[in-house]
């Protein structure tokens, strides 16, 4: 582990203000553009979809969500601009004291947490009175831990005992800590630290068992919605809805489960009503969509501004503001392989890995939710779905690949600076 | 090196994989829209719009004079949905922070309740969860505005919860008078009156609307989907608000006085037929009177007044005049031909004149005249029936109308019968028809069809414009309506009408009639009469005819038609005459006067473009006139005609100079105007005959 020393003290030939923005929002251009497009993206859709929650909130005041994302976006830059002026091994020791952290609090939020939508995930944080999601907090330590563990641990790796084990043990209990009340977000975070593992050289066949462990519980899930449904019998699910606690939330699964298997097209279901108004927003998109702010779908689709966005900007933007989109996420993962190549140390490498691909993982089983590829998760569109705490992390995220990316950076201009005095 | 490249590949795998994964997303979407599209948009569609109807709105039924006699408001109807969203958040804040403050708005505003009561009542509503709690009904706008203003219900129907329903309902703004004419229009049961005559020309025709329903159960609708309704036609009747005032104040004051069972009072024009009012009062368990049934179209036996029947046929026989003698006797009873007849009133002298015997309403007089005639041929009697069409309905336009029913007098035809009906039983007809007979007489023989509409307008255009009728001018001849005339006035001269109308300022021509009553359940014994008084006035030059029938309670004190029903056309006569006869039309100058301040006149044409222009809705009854008046009525502009005649100085008041100078010099005349504005006077008065050269000085204002 090095670290960095303060190189400051180069100057660059740019002067005045546009120098000093160029000073100062280092690290990679490309995704900086990339957030502000993001950004402006998810303040055009947000605005149009919140419409009819500005009607039921705000008696038709539409203007207040619109500030409300303009707030939360400058906020949001604040916190990746503060956070890629951080030395990004600062991270590295950060990241163990969130994740020793992140337990109690899961815990906290597991039996004392406010309930929304019936999983506990929520808790309220004083103060600023918002409800954060711990998830969000947890995963993003244990992304940075993974990080640090993976570039630590390089060496045994390949060995179960002294390195793949020890890897995977935080990520087990951090998944098994969430899974209860959001077993989506569980399993995505499994599924990211897996591709994270495998992208750290451990073994295929380590990987492969411990898929195969987190399927039993995904297959029983199936069996169930399929005995459920052949059984099709409504007093079942009765008598399951009225079982309390963590197991009210088994029979939610199931019942997305089911949906999505059987494509049940009934709109008396809250979930399948969700995936059939999210396809009546695509169907009506077409190519080239209906056009900014007239979604009509947008009245009726739930979570338009933030699970089902995507939906809206298909409707209002047609295929092409899909392909748009999908092509912004693509990008950007693709700038942040570049750091990876380019990073000379491992744990920033892993870091802007890691956390890149999970984000862009996140924004792919958004948008195949969507499109009803994979059942109705809570999983929202990063940087595009309208705030919260979660747009705040992943925010953060960003700021933390920049940082990784600004010290790259100076490295390289360091080196380029040595070259030329070699010269 | 080897570690780098170990994990590249694996990244670029990743990345590979990433990006496959954005590829099934993308194909995915497209199946959605290229493959299953059709499916998505039209459920799509289904679920969201849907075509409602639009309510036409129901026209209004107006007086002849411009009046609303029936005409459509909103009612407002307040429901609460106590799960609204806002109304259970936060475990009903908003509900328990607002409660007293809308008990007590409600308590004060309605004063029906106490604000505890409310609170109490919204409090078991909200613990039931009720959706649709049926709060307030038949709000009307001023009370629907408050209401919108009270707490809580000010916060929108989302966090209130409160639902309002508008439905439109049929306001009598003149309440009871003429409901039974003008009819009531109704929801769940049958309309009546001209309501129901006239339905299908006031209800127009709903239209249809498609709307998406957005949050909070809004619709919104999509353009260009909408078949607009088209509303209801306007109902100008020939019925005038003053004259009905007049016949039901009458009529009720003799009501009240004699306790009667339920009287009716028909005023129609006579020379067209128009019936400008027609009362009908029913007496209600607890006393009072109310419009509870068309009694006017109600046929009973009619007693004397059907005397003028057999007066008209026995007269076209030929055989006996006016004056010839019939033998009565002294003892108010005698034996006619096959029966034996009472008179009701003992006659002044044993033998009468046939003129006398119906001024004195002889029942043995008129039964002997008619046995003599037709004992040989009652078939004849019913020919003549037949020609004064009292053996059908009138053919007025409202529904109701009961057919007439009397004694076979065909073949095998019961003499017995024939005596009776000439004295007006064991025949039923109704005060309407009888009142159409009497009409033709005054009317010198023409029989006019009663109606109750003069015409059919939409947005004050008229669409159609009902004439009068005549059933038929030949019914009888010229020299027995004379006559007939002549007995009418000797009712009231020296008859059974004398004690009524002593001292009148104009002549009235009638008849009484007082009709033992056996009906149902009624028996001849049980005492109830029916009174009547049919007639015109004035009786030199009829303008108006009337009928009054009042049925007595039993054994009622009051029960002669001169008695009961004579003073109420007495009234009504009177009244009528001071108002119309004398000055006709004294109403149409009045409504000018009154608004004088809104009175312009010019080129029919001009004020008409100028109207729409301004986009100001307006009556056109300028009947295609060059030149025209407007004055307002009912808040809305009417154009009448203003007639231009040849050699005649025309009326250029409320016009502006241009057009006064244009219409006066084009006719030869000197104008000399003085003032500016409209014109105020003019120095020749209208209708005066002019000719070229004249001077003629104009008033301005």
């Amino acid at each position: 582990m090095m670290e960095q020393t303060n190189i400051q003290t180069l100057q660059h030939p740019l002067k005045g203000w546009h120098r000093n923005l160029h000073q100062h929002t280092r690290g990679d251009k490309v995704i900086w553009a990339l957030v502000v497009l993001l950004a402006l993206v998810s303040l055009l859709a947000v605005y149009s979809a919140t419409g009819s929650l500005a009607y039921k909130n705000f008696k038709g005041d539409t203007e207040v969500y619109l500030f409300k994302q303009i707030g939360f976006i400058m906020a949001g830059i604040m916190v990746i601009y503060f956070a890629h002026r951080i030395n990004y091994t600062v991270y590295s020791k950060v990241a163990q004291v969130l994740f020793i952290l992140s337990i109690p609090l899961l815990l906290y939020t597991l039996f004392f947490g406010v309930r929304m939508n019936e999983g506990s995930r929520w808790i309220r944080l004083p103060l600023i009175n918002m409800t954060m999601q711990t998830s969000d907090l947890a995963k993003l330590a244990l992304f940075m831990y993974l990080a640090r563990l993976i570039s630590k641990k390089q060496d045994v790796i390949k060995d179960l005992k002294k390195g793949f084990l020890p890897i995977m043990t935080p990520v087990a209990i951090t998944c098994l800590l969430i899974a209860p009340a959001n077993l989506s977000t569980a399993l995505l975070l499994g599924a990211s630290c897996l591709m994270l593992l495998f992208i750290g050289r451990a073994r295929v066949k380590h990987i492969l068992v411990i898929i195969g462990i987190a399927l039993v519980p995904v297959l029983m899930l199936i069996m169930a919605a399929v005995i459920r449904h052949k059984s099709g019998n409504d007093d079942a699910t009765a008598t399951k809805k009225t079982s309390a606690g963590l197991f009210s939330r088994v029979d939610t699964w199931v019942g997305r489960v089911e949906n999505f298997i059987y494509d049940t097209k009934d709109a008396d279901n809250d979930d399948s009503y969700q995936v059939n108004q999210a396809k009546i927003a695509i169907a009506k998109g077409g190519i080239f969509g209906v056009g900014p702010g007239n979604s009509t779908t947008r009245d009726y689709l739930p979570q338009a501004y933030n699970d089902f966005i995507f939906a809206i900007i298909i409707e209002e933007y047609g295929l092409i503001g899909g392909i748009f989109i999908l092509f912004i996420y693509l990008v950007f993962l693709y700038r942040c392989i570049r750091i990876f190549k380019r990073c000379p140390y491992a744990f920033g490498a892993f870091l802007a890995l890691g956390l890149s691909f999970t984000l862009a993982l996140q924004a792919m089983i958004n948008m195949a939710v969507t499109v009803n590829l994979f059942p109705v998760t809570g999983v929202t569109l990063p940087l595009v779905s309208m705030g919260g705490t979660s747009f705040l992390f992943t925010c953060l995220s960003i700021g933390i690949i920049l940082s990784v990316a600004r010290n790259v950076e100076q490295e390289s201009s360091l080196k380029s600076a040595e070259e030329t005095k070699a010269l | 090196m080897e570690v780098r490249r170990d994990i590249l590949w694996r990244v670029y795998l990743s990345f590979l994989g990433i990006a496959a994964l954005s590829c099934f997303v993308l194909g995915r979407a497209f199946y959605i829209q290229r493959v299953q599209g059709n499916y998505w948009r039209s459920m799509g569609d289904s679920m969201h719009q849907r075509f409602i109807p639009v309510d036409a709105e129901r026209g209004t039924i107006y007086s002849e004079d411009g009046q609303m006699l029936s005409t459509s408001l909103p009612q407002f109807n307040i429901y609460i949905d106590f799960k609204a969203d806002g109304l259970r958040e936060k475990n009903g804040k908003i509900f328990k922070e607002n409660i007293d403050a809308f008990s007590r708005s409600l308590a004060d505003f309605f004063g029906d309740k106490s604000a505890d009561q409310y609170k109490s009542e919204l409090l078991a509503a909200y613990k039931n969860k009720e959706r649709y709690y049926a709060f307030k009904k038949k709000l009307s706008f001023a009370q629907y505005k408050a209401f919108r203003n009270f707490p809580l219900v000010k916060l929108g129907r989302n966090k209130s919860g409160v639902i309002t329903e508008v439905k439109p309902f049929r306001k009598n703004p003149f309440m009871m008078m003429a409901k039974r004419t003008i009819g009531l229009y109704r929801e769940n049961a049958q309309n009546i009156g001209l309501e129901r005559t006239y339905d299908s020309l006031l209800k127009g025709k709903k239209g249809k609307r498609l709307v998406r329903f957005i949050t909070g159960g809004v619709a919104v609708p999509v353009d260009g989907y909408e078949i607009e309704p088209e509303n209801g036609k306007d109902i100008i009747t020939t019925m005038d608000v003053n004259i009905q005032d007049i016949a039901e104040t009458s009529l009720m004051n003799m009501m009240n006085k004699s306790e009667a069972r339920y009287g009716t009072c028909i005023v129609m024009e006579t020379k067209t037929g128009k019936v400008k009012a027609m009362a009908n009062l029913g007496r209600r368990p607890d006393g009072t009177y109310d419009e509870d049934y068309n009694y006017a179209m109600l046929t009973t036996e009619p007693g004397s007044t059907f005397k003028l029947a057999t007066l008209l046929s026995v007269l076209s026989e030929g055989k006996i005049t006016t004056d010839d003698k019939v033998e009565i006797g002294s003892t108010g009873k005698a034996f006619v031909g096959v029966r034996d007849v009472n008179d009701a009133e003992r006659a002044p002298k044993p033998i009468l004149s046939v003129k006398e015997c119906f001024a004195h309403s002889s029942n043995i007089g008129m039964s002997k005249i008619g046995f003599k005639t037709f004992a040989s041929q009652p078939e004849k009697f019913k020919e003549y029936l037949h020609r004064f069409r009292l053996d059908t309905v009138t053919g007025i336009d409202l529904v109701g109308e009961d057919k007439p029913h009397m004694a076979n007098l065909g073949k095998g035809a019961s003499l017995k019968d024939l005596v009776t009906m000439c004295f007006g039983y064991a025949v039923e007809v109704s005060p309407l028809q009888t009142l159409m007979l009497y009409n033709a007489v005054a009317n010198d023989g023409k029989m006019m069809k009663p109606y109750l509409v003069n015409s059919v307008q939409s947005n004050g255009k008229v669409l159609k414009q009902n004439q009068p009728v005549v059933l038929s001018d030949d019914f009888c001849s010229p020299s027995v309506i004379r006559s007939a005339k002549e007995c009418m006035e000797d009712v009231v001269k020296e008859g059974t009408g004398r004690p009524a109308f002593k001292g009148m300022p104009f002549q009235v021509a009638g008849k009484t009639g007082t009709a033992h009553v056996a009906d149902g359940k009624l028996k001849y014994g049980d005492g109830v009469y029916q009174a009547s008084f049919v007639g015109y006035f004035p009786a030199n030059d009829p303008q108006y005819t009337c009928i009054v029938v009042i049925r007595t309670k039993p054994h009622s004190p009051l029960h002669y038609g001169g008695q009961l029903a004579a003073p109420v056309f007495r009234e009504v006569a009177t009244r009528l005459y001071a108002m119309y006869v004398d000055k006709k039309n004294s109403s149409l100058y009045a409504a000018v006067k009154d608004s004088s301040a809104y009175f312009y006149a010019g080129n029919a044409g001009n004020i008409m473009n100028v109207f729409k222009q301004l986009n100001i809705r307006y009556t056109d009854s300028s009947m295609q006139h060059t030149w025209a008046d407007v004055y307002a009525k009912n808040y809305e502009p009417i154009v009448k005609p203003n007639e231009v005649k040849q050699q005649t100085m025309p009326d250029v008041k409320g016009m502006g100079l241009k057009d006064a100078l244009f219409l006066l010099e084009n006719m030869g005349l000197k104008v000399v105007p003085n003032g500016k504005g409209k014109v105020m006077a003019q120095s020749l008065s209208e209708g005066s005959a002019v000719k070229r050269g004249l001077t003629v000085y104009l008033q301005l204002s």
